[in-house]
């Protein structure tokens, strides 16, 4: 027992001071919070006066797409929630109308556009009414959303034209195509809670990234550990003292408790930084983390999920690095291991919006991917508790397996050098006595 | 006598490969002991048996006279051929580290840690990294890791190689030292001039199977005064004669020849003059090496016979 305790002690105060450590911890949370903050403060950015021209025979259908364009603001137009509104900030345009479609003025506009006088025309088809067609010509054509917008006003023009032309008056057309308010609430247990799209999508994303991010490095870190300590030949050393179950988990034990440090570092600055600076991360993004709070019930499993899935994958890792010499030798044999984890990444999106499916609960049930998607599931929306116990159940008794074979492979693996061992022998190993 | 270690017919295979094949032999207690042998003979798979990495298929490993077990195995101490310490970290950090995972308290091991680091005139490296250290140093803390707790028995596999001449010197008063305070050593080398003068016993294997064992004054006097050293100038035509010469290390203008049984030397020394200016001729006892040499030729000859 004091054997393992120096183990772990030696693995953890190594790691803990190196400056890799120091860093990550400082920076993780600063890239996090850009990953963030920086897409909603560019979205927020006033995108400058757009100035077009739309060319159209029908005067009348011209301006009413100048009014449309012109007039309404964003807020009006869009049939999203409440919160996610801000997000949006449309360019405010500058538009000129052209009744006269010659092609000399389309060649006109078009050298305007590329001298940069004009930043886009509109060419809409003097048989609108009909065919419903138009073009816009920009300099930018990835610029999707002005085109949207362009398009949009077209619509709403010729629809109004046409409700106008069945007899509604305009202020009955325009309450026709206004917007409609359709508001998120999200039901739980402790009652109904008004929430919003936004918040809700991004704290699980962020909570995932944080939970595959560490299981990841750490699992690396201990194969890394154990390749050093073969390669170095400080495993004869140590062998001397310890039994390879000691040692392997001793490294596994240390190697997890500085992830685990890390992630308390993470959680109490995160707390601290989310409480003291609330105004200032409301006035960076606006209302769409408003109602985005962590159950309190995902702040003590996240560190239950991480320890299943960290150990689950030091395992794997270790016994990787048992079987390698080199840290480039381990990097192909990494890559099967880290399959399922990247299948998590995938999958998540798609987890996130609904918790629920079958899909959703074979992956947080089956012990490679289980910790990871549990846990996304218990940010999104609670599982049934037998779900959560079932999960953390097969987790903890694939473990027992895991660490039963993976001691077999690492206290051979870790005597072997030279050529690296086929499936045959890595069998062999596991029947040795 | 006691002895500080018994092997008792050990035998260990890997797959099909025999490493060690039904070795035996006693250490006593306070003795340098040699074990010798060519690349691959099984020496590092016999030294991994007596320090409980590896077990036997069969055979029994006793050391202090009991069968081997974990808790023994901190009062022996081990320096593998090749440098086994943490890299990233500091001398200090390592040598204490080692010797805690022996028993030995923090404080007892930093003060035993300055004392050697002292001794073996590395004391203002104590707080650099391994990776700082040349070659001969590294050796040198390594040597450190294995005798710092205080072992009753220590195996030191190849622990002159990298040192230069002075710090060999202080590493052989060191183990002189050792040697004086009781405790039993086993040296794993091919070095046979270091073997040969701080060696009482030796054993040599070839193949997994020991070929030659016993104190070595004795090994040496039971292949007797049957070697000649001659420096010439000329040309030696009765090497070549098997009547006369057993078998022969020409060097030129030295050669250590071993004569065959009967051959008289004085002939040898007629003949020899016939041929060349002899400038020095010595009836001595064979070198270990010669005997080394012989002994690994002969145990081939009969493994492809």
């Amino acid at each position: 027992m004091h054997k393992l305790l120096l183990i772990i002690q030696r693995e953890y105060l190594v790691r803990v001071r190196t400056k890799a450590f120091i860093l990550t911890t400082l920076l993780m949370p600063l890239f996090i919070a850009a990953a963030f903050v920086l897409p909603t403060r560019l979205m927020l950015q006033e995108s400058g006066t757009k100035h077009i021209v739309i060319v159209a025979a029908d005067s009348f259908l011209a301006n009413s797409i100048k009014t449309e364009l012109a007039g309404s603001h964003a807020s009006d137009d869009y049939d999203l929630p409440q919160s996610g509104r801000r997000k949006f900030h449309r360019p405010d345009f500058d538009v000129s109308v052209e009744t006269a479609p010659t092609e000399e003025l389309r060649q006109r506009l078009t050298t305007q556009v590329r001298e940069g006088i004009i930043d886009g025309f509109a060419w809409i088809d003097p048989d609108a009414a009909t065919t419903r067609k138009g073009v816009y010509y920009s300099r930018n054509a990835s610029d999707f959303f002005e085109a949207s917008l362009v398009s949009r006003a077209l619509r709403m023009a010729l629809s109004q034209h046409q409700l106008t032309e069945h007899g509604f008056t305009p202020a009955e057309a325009k309450t026709l195509l206004g917007p409609v308010h359709v508001d998120t609430v999200r039901i739980d247990k402790q009652g109904a809670n008004k929430s919003n799209g936004i918040g809700a999508y991004l704290l699980p994303y962020i909570l995932l990234i944080a939970i595959y991010v560490t299981v990841l490095v750490y699992g690396i870190y201990v194969m890394r550990s154990v390749i050093e300590e073969k390669s170095s030949r400080i495993v004869e050393v140590l062998l001397g003292s310890v039994t390879p179950m000691q040692l392997m988990s001793g490294k596994i034990i240390g190697v997890g408790a500085v992830g685990l440090t890390q992630i308390g570092i993470w959680t109490v600055a995160g707390s601290l930084l989310g409480t003291c600076s609330y105004a200032f991360l409301h006035q960076l993004i606006g209302d769409s983390m408003k109602d985005a709070r962590i159950a309190p019930i995902a702040v003590v499993l996240f560190p239950v999920f991480f320890l299943l899935g960290y150990a689950t994958y030091a395992c794997l890792y270790a016994a990787i690095g048992a079987m390698c010499n080199t840290d480039e030798e381990a990097q192909q044999f990494q890559f099967p291991i880290t399959l399922p984890l990247v299948l998590c990444m995938v999958c998540s999106m798609a987890i996130i919006r609904d918790p629920n499916t079958p899909f959703a609960f074979w992956l947080s049930i089956f012990p490679l991917t289980s910790p990871i998607i549990m846990f996304v599931r218990v940010t999104v929306s609670m599982p049934p508790t037998w779900q959560i116990a079932l999960s953390i159940a097969i987790s903890l008794a694939s473990l027992v397996g895991l660490v039963w074979l993976t001691a077999r492979i690492y206290r051979v693996g870790i005597l072997m050098y030279g050529k690296r061992p086929t499936l045959p022998e890595i069998l062999k190993w596991i029947r040795y006595a | 006598m006691a002895f500080t270690l018994e092997l008792a017919d050990v035998t260990k295979s890997y797959d099909e490969f025999v490493a060690v094949d039904h070795l035996s032999f006693n250490i006593p207690e306070g003795e340098i002991f040699g074990l010798l042998g060519p690349n691959g003979a099984g020496k590092t798979s016999s030294i991994r048996m007596m320090i409980g990495i590896t077990v036997p298929d069969s055979g029994a490993v006793r050391i202090f006279g009991q069968p081997l077990t974990r808790k023994l195995l901190d009062r022996v101490g081990y320096l593998p051929e090749e440098r086994g310490l943490y890299k990233k970290m500091k001398i200090m950090e390592n040598l204490v580290f080692l010797a805690r995972l022996k028993g030995i308290g923090a404080p007892e091991a930093t003060r035993r840690a300055n004392q050697w680091l002292e001794r073996l005139d590395l004391g203002r490296w104590a707080g650099s990294r391994v990776e700082e250290l040349s070659k001969g140093m590294q050796q040198k803390v390594q040597f450190i890791a294995a005798v710092i707790h205080e072992p009753g028995f220590m195996i030191l596999d190849e622990p002159f190689s990298g040192l230069d001449p002075a710090s060999s010197l202080v590493l052989k008063d060191a183990l002189l030292d050792l040697k004086k305070q009781g405790k039993t050593i086993l040296f794993s080398t091919h070095r046979m001039d270091t073997v040969e003068r701080l060696c009482d016993s030796i054993c040599l294997i070839n193949q997994g199977r020991s070929v030659l064992l016993g104190v070595l004054r004795d090994i040496k006097a039971g292949y007797g005064h049957s070697s000649v050293q001659l420096q010439y100038e000329g040309e030696l035509p009765l090497l070549a004669d098997p009547t006369l010469v057993a078998s022969s290390n020409d060097f030129g203008n030295y050669v250590e020849l071993r004569l065959a049984s009967g051959a008289d030397p004085q002939r040898l020394l007629a003949l020899a003059m016939r041929t060349a200016r002899i400038r020095k001729f010595e009836i001595v006892e064979p070198s270990l090496e010669e005997i080394f040499i012989d002994t690994v030729e002969s145990t081939k000859a009969v493994a492809h016979a």
